[in-house]
C-alpha cells in the first residue's frame, strides 16, 4: 500500500515548513519592531574601513573545482556501495557472503587506485608546490628515466 | 515498512477510537488528517526542543569556555545565566536588517533558508525513542546524508552573496570543507552499514544493546577506529572548532556571515548550533547505541508484566527511558565538541584538506574493508562474543 | 491525499525550477534554480516509491553536482560584468547558422520520438493493475548489483577511477612555456 509509505514523509515537508515559517515570520515581526535607517555607509560591505574596491566575484583557485570532481566521484562511488553494503549480511547468513565480499574488494580496490594515482602526482596537495625550479627538476628526471 | 511517531500513537486506543469519530463526522477516511495533525504537533514540539537546544548550546559554549579559562561566563539574566540565549534572541531580534547595497538580494535572502531547511530536515529521522522518532524512512542514514548537503550550499551562497572579500573567501572555505569530509563520513557509515544490514536507524539501534560492549562503538577494532574518524570529520562538517576556517575570525573577520545582521545571523547561528546536536545525535545512534536502555528496562513486558505498571503509563515510561538514554549521551558529546573547541588551536587550510584526503580517507577505505572482511570471517559477530566462544570451547575441551 | 499534494508540489518545484533556470540570466541564480529542480525530481522518485532513488539525487546532485557547478562558475566568472557572467545569455553569438538548427532538429526528433515511446505506452501500463508490494528498494538495488549486474557494479568502478584520473590531470598546473608549447 503506497499510501501509507509516503505518509512517512509527511514530516519532512512539515519540518521545512516550519524553518520558512520561522524565517519568513522572524523577519516579519522584526519588521514592526526594529529600527530602519539605512544609510549610505551602513549598506556598504565591510573592508576594515576602507571604501570597498571592486566586487568580490572574482575568479577562484582551480583547486576548489578540482576538489569537488574527485568529491562526485567518491560521492557516487558512496552511493552506489550503500546497496551492496545493505545486503551484505543477508547474503553472508545465506552462506554466499563471499561474492559479495569479493565485488565489494574489487570495487573499492579500482577507486583507492585512483586515490594512490592523485596522492602519488601531488594532486592531493593543497599548495601545489610547482616552481619553475622543480618543474625544471622533475623534467629532467624523466629525461634520465 | 516504515515505523513513526504515527504507528505508535496508531497502538493506542484513544488514537483509533479519535480517528472513527472524526471518520464519522468528516464522512470520509481520516486516518491521513490524523497522522498529519500528529505529525504536526511532533513536529512544531521537535522544532521547539532543537531552537530551546540550540539556544542552549550558546550558553552552554559560553558557560563551559568560561570554565575552562577559569572566568565565570554570562551570570546576570535570569539564574546562573540560564537565561542570556533569550536576551541575546530579543537582542537580535531588534537589530537593524541590512542587506549590502552591492549583494545579490535574492541570494542573501535565501541562504539562511537552506542552512535552516537543511538542518529542520535532518531532524524528521533524527531517532530520539524506538516510538517518538518522527518517522524511521528505510533509508535513513542516506536521507541524512542527502537533506545535510544542503546547509553546504547555503554556506557558499552565504558567502557568495554578501559581495564581501571576506564572505566570499569563508563561503569557498566552508562549501569545500563541507564536501571534503562528507567522503570520511559517508565511507565511516557504509562501516557501520556493513555490521548492521540496513539504513533505518530503527534497525541499526536495534541491532546493538544497552550496554557498551554491545555499542557498534566496542564491536570490533575497525568500528572503533571508525567512530574516531566519524567524530572528526563531523566536526569539520559543522564547521567546529578546531576545522571552523569558514569563519575563521582572525583571519576572515566573521566568514560567510560577516554581512548577516540581526535575525538572519541569528538563523545561521541556530543551525549550526542544532546541526551539532544533530551530528552527535548520528554518531550515538550509529556507535552508541542509540536510545537502547541498560537491562532492557524500557522494554514493555518488563515493565508491564514484571513490574506491573498498566499498559498505557508503561509505552510512555519506556519511551522516556529511552529518550533519556539518547539525550544523555547526545549531550556528552556536544559536551566533548565544546570541549574540543576550547582547547586544540584551529588548523591550516592546507592541513585541513591534507588531514581529509591523506589521513581520514584512506582510513575509512582501510575500515570499510576491514568491517567487510569482520562480516565476511566471522558472520558480524562483536570481539566479545567471539572471546566468549573461545573461552567456552576452551574450557569445553578441558 | 497527501499523495496527490506531495506530487503536486514536486512537479511544480521540478517544471518552475528548470523553467526558472531557462528564464534567468543570472548564472548563479539559474544554478539555485536547478537545485530547486534536482529536489523537485527527488520528490517526484519518491511518489514513485523509489525512496534509494529519491536519496541518491539529494546526495549525488544536491550535494555534489550543484556544489561543482557553483565552484564552476567561481572558476569562470569575470569580474569585470557585476551580475551577468560572461558566458551569460545575453553575451551568447546569434545562433541561427546551419549547425544549430541541425542540432536542434535532431534534438527535438530524439525528444520527440521519447515522448511518443512514452504516450504509447500509457495504453499498456493501465492493464498491469496493482503496483507489486512495497519492500525496502535498497535491498533489491543491492541484491541485483551484486547479482545480475555485478559487471555493470565493477565496470562503474572503472568509470569512476577514469573520471578521478581525468579530473586529476586536467587540473594539474602547467607552467607557462608548457601551454604555449
Amino acid at each position: 500500500m503506497t499510501a501509507y509509505n509516503l505518509n512517512a514523509y509527511m514530516p519532512v515537508i512539515i519540518l521545512v515548513g516550519f524553518a520558512i515559517i520561522m524565517i519568513v515570520g522572524a523577519l516579519i515581526v522584526g519588521r514592526f519592531i526594529r529600527p530602519h535607517n539605512p544609510s549610505d555607509l551602513k549598506e556598504t560591505v565591510y573592508e576594515c574601513g576602507e571604501a570597498p574596491m571592486g566586487v568580490a566575484w572574482s575568479n577562484f583557485h582551480v583547486r576548489f573545482y578540482v576538489l569537488a570532481l574527485v568529491f562526485i566521484i567518491f560521492d557516487v562511488e558512496g552511493a552506489l556501495m550503500f546497496p551492496v553494503a545493505v545486503i551484505f549480511r543477508k547474503f553472508n547468513e545465506i552462506g554466499s557472503g563471499s561474492a559479495v565480499f569479493v565485488s565489494l574488494l574489487l570495487f573499492i580496490g579500482v577507486l583507492l587506485a585512483g586515490l594512490v594515482y592523485c596522492w602519488s602526482k601531488g594532486d592531493l596537495d593543497w599548495v601545489k608546490s610547482y616552481t619553475q625550479q622543480s618543474f625544471n627538476e622533475e623534467r629532467d628526471e624523466k629525461k634520465l628515466a | 515498512m516504515n515505523s513513526s511517531v504515527v504507528s505508535f500513537f496508531a497502538e493506542a486506543p484513544p488514537y483509533q477510537m479519535a480517528v472513527a469519530k472524526l471518520t464519522e463526522i468528516l464522512g470520509f477516511d481520516s486516518s491521513v488528517l490524523m497522522a498529519f495533525v500528529t505529525f504536526f504537533l511532533a513536529s512544531f514540539v521537535v522544532v521547539n526542543v532543537m531552537a530551546l537546544v540550540g539556544g542552549l548550546g550558546t550558553y552552554a559554549e559560553r558557560k563551559i569556555s568560561a570554565d575552562l579559562q577559569m572566568r565565570l561566563g554570562p551570570n546576570r539574566v535570569g539564574p546562573f545565566g540560564l537565561l542570556q540565549f533569550l536576551a541575546d534572541g530579543v537582542k537580535m531580534i531588534l537589530k537593524e536588517d541590512i542587506i549590502p547595497r552591492d549583494a545579490d538580494r535574492f541570494l542573501f535572502i535565501i541562504a539562511p533558508l537552506f542552512c535552516l531547511g537543511g538542518v529542520f530536515a535532518t531532524l524528521a529521522v533524527l531517532p530520539f525513542s524506538s516510538g517518538f522518532t518522527l518517522t524511521h524512512l528505510n533509508i535513513g542514514v542516506f536521507y541524512l546524508l542527502g537533506v545535510s548537503s544542503l546547509v553546504g550550499v547555503g554556506i557558499f551562497l552565504g558567502g557568495f552573496s554578501s559581495n564581501s572579500k571576506w564572505s566570499m573567501l569563508g563561503g569557498m572555505r566552508g562549501a569545500s570543507q563541507i564536501i571534503s569530509y562528507e567522503v570520511p563520513v559517508t565511507l565511516s557509515i557504509i562501516t557501520i552499514v556493513i555490521l548492521s544490514g540496513s539504513l533505518a536507524f530503527d534497525k541499526v539501534i536495534g541491532i546493538q544493546g544497552g550496554l557498551p560492549h554491545q555499542w557498534f562503538f566496542l564491536h570490533n577494532p575497525f568500528t572503533l577506529i571508525s567512530f574516531f574518524v566519524f567524530f572528526i570529520s563531523a566536526l569539520a562538517e559543522t564547521n567546529r572548532a578546531p576545522f571552523d576556517l569558514p569563519e575563521a575570525e582572525s583571519e576572515l573577520v566573521s566568514g560567510y556571515h560577516t554581512e548577516y545582521t540581526g535575525m538572519r545571523f541569528a538563523f545561521f547561528a541556530l543551525a549550526e548550533y542544532i546541526e551539532v546536536f544533530v551530528v552527535c545525535g548520528v554518531a550515538v545512534a550509529l556507535y552508541l547505541g542509540g536510545y537502547q536502555v541498560p537491562f532492557h528496562l524500557s522494554e514493555l513486558h518488563f515493565l508491564h508484566d514484571t513490574l506491573g505498571v498498566p499498559m498505557a503509563p508503561a509505552r510512555m515510561l519506556g519511551q522516556i527511558l529511552e529518550i533519556g538514554s539518547f539525550v544523555t549521551k547526545t549531550i556528552a558529546l556536544y559536551y566533548v565538541v565544546i570541549w574540543i573547541r576550547w582547547t586544540l588551536p584551529r588548523l591550516r587550510v592546507d592541513q585541513l584538506m591534507t588531514l581529509c584526503w591523506k589521513y581520514l580517507t584512506p582510513i575509512s577505505l582501510f575500515n570499510l574493508v576491514g568491517a567487510a572482511f569482520w562480516m565476511w570471517a566471522f558472520k558480524g559477530e562483536s570481539v566479545w562474543t567471539l572471546l566468549a566462544n573461545l573461552t567456552n570451547s576452551v574450557g569445553g575441551g578441558h | 491525499m497527501f499523495d496527490n499534494f506531495i506530487f503536486l508540489s514536486s512537479a511544480a518545484l521540478a517544471i518552475g525550477g528548470a523553467l526558472s533556470v531557462v528564464v534567468s540570466t543570472n548564472l548563479m541564480h539559474s544554478c539555485i534554480y536547478l537545485l530547486m529542480s534536482l529536489i523537485g525530481v527527488s520528490g517526484l522518485y519518491v511518489t514513485l516509491s523509489a525512496d534509494f532513488l529519491a536519496a541518491t539525487q539529494l546526495v549525488v546532485y544536491v550535494g555534489g553536482v550543484v556544489i561543482l557547478m557553483l565552484f564552476a562558475i567561481m572558476l569562470t566568472a569575470g569580474s569585470d560584468n557585476k551580475t551577468v557572467n560572461r558566458f551569460g545569455i545575453v553575451k551568447i553569438p546569434p545562433m541561427g547558422n546551419l549547425k544549430t538548427y541541425i542540432m536542434s532538429l535532431l534534438t527535438a526528433g530524439v525528444m520527440g520520438c521519447s515522448v511518443l515511446k512514452m504516450i504509447m505506452n500509457i495504453n499498456q501500463t493501465t492493464k498491469l493493475g496493482e503496483l507489486p508490494p512495497y519492500s525496502t528498494t535498497v535491498e533489491q538495488i543491492g541484491t541485483l548489483l551484486v547479482t545480475d549486474h555485478v559487471l555493470a557494479f565493477e565496470i562503474s568502478s572503472v568509470l569512476l577511477l577514469g573520471a578521478l584520473v581525468g579530473a586529476a590531470v586536467i587540473a594539474r598546473p602547467r607552467l607557462e612555456n608548457e601551454v604555449t608549447k
